[in-house]
C-alpha cells in the first residue's frame, strides 16, 4: 500500500466513496466523493490531537476492545497518514486546533467530488467476518467467545494487548483455547459455501502462533473437515499436529457456561469416535467465522451493474473459463470480491485481472461483434420498454427514438422482443430469417 | 440443457440456435406451433 502510494502516476482515494459511474469500455466517467477528513493533506500524522481530544468511543479497527478518539488514524500503518475527525462523535471543542503544529485541521472542509475519465475498471471490494447470530454457540452472550477476527487484534502487537493473549472477561491468559471451524459456512441455514479453507488456515495459523508465544497451551481445534488444500498447505497442517495441537471432528451439541469463572463448557461427540457425548472444559472459544462480501458492496453492484451469485460474491464472466472478468467489457473482479480466497489467490487474481484489462488497453481499438440491435426511428414510438428490459444499459430513449450504444449492445435482442411496434432489429439475427428457418424446418410435417 | 448432463435430445426435436432466450417473440413460437409444431420449448 505504501509503495502504491508512493508510485508516480498512481492516483490512491481513500476515505472516499463511488458514486456514479457511465460509459464503456475505453470511457468510464467515474464521480468519486471524497469524504470531509476536517484534516488537511498538511497533516504529517503525528498524533499531537489524539491526546488532547476529549471524545472517546468504540475502536472499530480493534472490534471495539479499546477505544479510540473522535479525531483519530484509522489504524496504524494506514496510507495515507493522515488524521480524520469523525464528526458523530466531535464535541467541536476545538482543542485538536491548538494542539496542531502544522495547523492542518480545518473544520470547515466540505466533501470534495471528483470526475475521473478512465478506461477500465478492477473491483477489489474484499470481504468482511460472518457475524454469527447473537446466542449462536455462545456468541455476544458469553464474553470469552470471541470471533477469529477479534483474536487476530489480540494477538496483533499493535492491538489492544499490545500483542499479549488476553479473554475478555479478565484479561487472563486463557490455558485452554477451543476454535470451532465452519461457524455460519458450510451451513444451509447461515451460508451454504465453503469459505475455501481460508478459515481453516487461519486457525491452523492462530493456533501455532499460540503454541509458540505459550507452549503450555492446550488448543484445540474443533472441525467439520480440515481443509488444507494449497502449496505447502498439508505441511503445514502436520506440522502443527506435530506441535501438539489437537483436532476433533465434531459437531458442537451445546455450549454452556460457569458463571463463576466464564469458562465454557462445552457438550461435543467426536464423531471419528466411539465414545458419545463429552463435556469439555474451556477457557476460551474461537468462532471461525465464514467470509461474507464486503458491507456496503450492494452500492457497487447498482452502480456498475454488475450481477452477484448465489454466495452474494460477484458473478465472474464464467466461474471455470473466465473467473476474472465480468459480463461487462473493461470491468474486472480481483480478490475475494469474486469469491473467498486466501491472500495467495488474490494476489494471483489481481495480477490476472489488471493483465486482462492491459489487454484491452494498450490496443487503441476495441473490436465488437456486428450482431447488434438496431433502431429503425421512424417506426419507433418511443415508449422505452427496450430500455426498462435492457440487461446492459445499451438502449436508452433519445428525443428521437430509442438509440443503441454498439459498444455496450451485447446483441441478445431482448429489446427486439420486446418492442411493440417492431422497431427494432438484431443484425445478422432478423426476424425473416428466424421465420424461414422455422418454415424449413416444419416443411417436412 | 441436455448436453451437459449427457443426454439425448428425441429425434423429433429441431433445434434453432439463438442469441438469447429474450430473443424469442411470441410471433416466432406462434409461427411454429401454427406450422404443424406440437411445442416449443425454449432452453436457457
Amino acid at each position: 500500500m505504501l509503495q502504491a502510494a508512493r508510485t508516480p502516476g498512481l492516483n490512491l482515494y481513500t476515505y472516499s466513496d463511488v458514486e456514479e459511474v457511465s460509459g464503456f469500455v475505453g470511457n468510464f466517467t467515474v464521480k468519486i466523493r471524497k469524504r470531509a477528513r476536517y484534516v488537511t493533506n498538511d497533516c504529517n500524522g503525528c498524533g499531537a490531537c489524539f491526546e488532547v481530544c476529549p471524545a472517546f468511543g468504540y475502536n472499530e479497527f480493534n472490534e471495539g476492545m479499546d477505544s479510540r478518539r473522535a479525531i483519530y488514524v484509522a489504524f496504524t500503518q494506514a496510507v495515507p497518514s493522515l488524521a480524520q475527525i469523525d464528526m458523530d462523535r466531535c464535541i467541536k471543542c476545538e482543542l485538536c486546533k491548538g494542539a496542531c503544529e502544522v495547523d492542518a485541521i480545518d473544520f470547515d472542509q466540505k466533501d470534495e467530488i471528483v470526475e475521473l475519465e478512465v478506461g477500465s475498471i478492477i473491483v477489489a471490494t474484499g470481504w468482511d467476518e460472518f457475524e454469527p447470530p447473537t446466542g449462536y454457540l455462545g456468541y455476544n452472550k458469553y464474553p470469552n467467545v470471541i470471533t477469529q477476527l477479534k483474536l487476530e487484534r489480540i494477538l496483533a502487537p499493535n492491538g489492544p494487548t499490545v500483542g499479549h493473549l488476553a479473554r475478555p472477561s479478565d484479561g487472563k491468559e486463557p490455558k485452554t483455547i477451543l476454535f470451532i471451524q465452519c461457524v455460519g459456512s458450510r451451513d444451509l441455514n447461515m451460508n451454504s459455501y465453503c469459505s475455501s479453507g481460508v478459515c481453516c488456515m487461519i486457525s491452523i495459523k492462530n493456533s501455532k502462533l499460540i503454541k509458540q508465544h505459550y507452549p503450555e497451551a492446550d488448543i484445540t481445534v474443533a472441525y467439520m473437515d480440515m481443509r488444507a488444500a494449497g502449496k505447502d498447505y498439508e505441511e503445514y497442517f502436520t506440522l502443527s499436529r506435530k506441535e501438539g495441537i489437537k483436532y476433533i471432528r465434531t459437531n458442537i451439541s451445546r455450549i454452556k457456561e460457569d458463571s463463576e469463572t466464564h469458562n465454557l463448557k462445552i457438550i461435543m461427540q467426536n464423531t471419528l469416535g466411539s465414545s458419545g457425548l463429552k463435556e469439555l472444559e474451556y477457557d476460551l472459544v474461537v468462532l471461525s467465522a465464514a467470509m461474507v462480501p464486503a458491507i456496503g458492496v450492494e452500492s457497487i453492484e447498482k452502480i456498475l451493474k454488475l450481477e452477484t451469485s448465489q454466495d452474494g460474491f460477484f458473478k465472474e464472466f464464467h466461474a471455470r473459463l473466465n473467473p476474472i472478468d465480468t459480463k461487462i467489457p473493461g470491468i474486472a473482479l480481483a480478490g475475494a470480491s469474486q469469491g473467498p480466497k486466501s491472500i495467495a489467490e488474490s494476489i494471483v487474481q489481481g495480477r490476472a485481472a489488471a493483465s486482462s484489462l492491459a489487454r484491452l488497453m494498450v490496443k487503441d481499438k476495441y473490436r465488437i461483434l456486428l450482431i447488434r440491435a438496431s433502431v429503425d426511428k421512424e417506426r419507433c414510438a418511443k415508449c422505452g420498454l427496450c430500455e426498462l428490459n435492457c440487461s446492459y444499459d445499451a438502449i436508452a430513449l433519445m428525443d428521437d427514438g430509442a438509440e443503441v450504444n454498439e459498444i455496450l449492445c451485447r446483441g441478445c435482442g431482448s429489446c427486439l422482443a420486446n418492442c411493440p411496434s417492431e422497431a427494432i432489429t438484431l443484425r445478422y439475427y432478423r426476424e425473416p430469417q428466424y421465420e424461414k428457418q422455422i418454415d424449413a424446418i416444419l416443411e417436412e410435417i | 440443457m441436455a448436453g451437459t448432463i449427457r443426454a439425448q435430445y428425441p429425434a423429433t426435436l429441431r433445434p434453432i440456435r439463438i442469441n438469447c432466450s429474450g430473443r424469442v417473440t411470441p410471433s416466432l413460437m406462434m409461427r411454429a406451433l401454427g406450422k404443424g409444431a406440437d411445442g416449443v420449448a425454449i432452453g436457457a
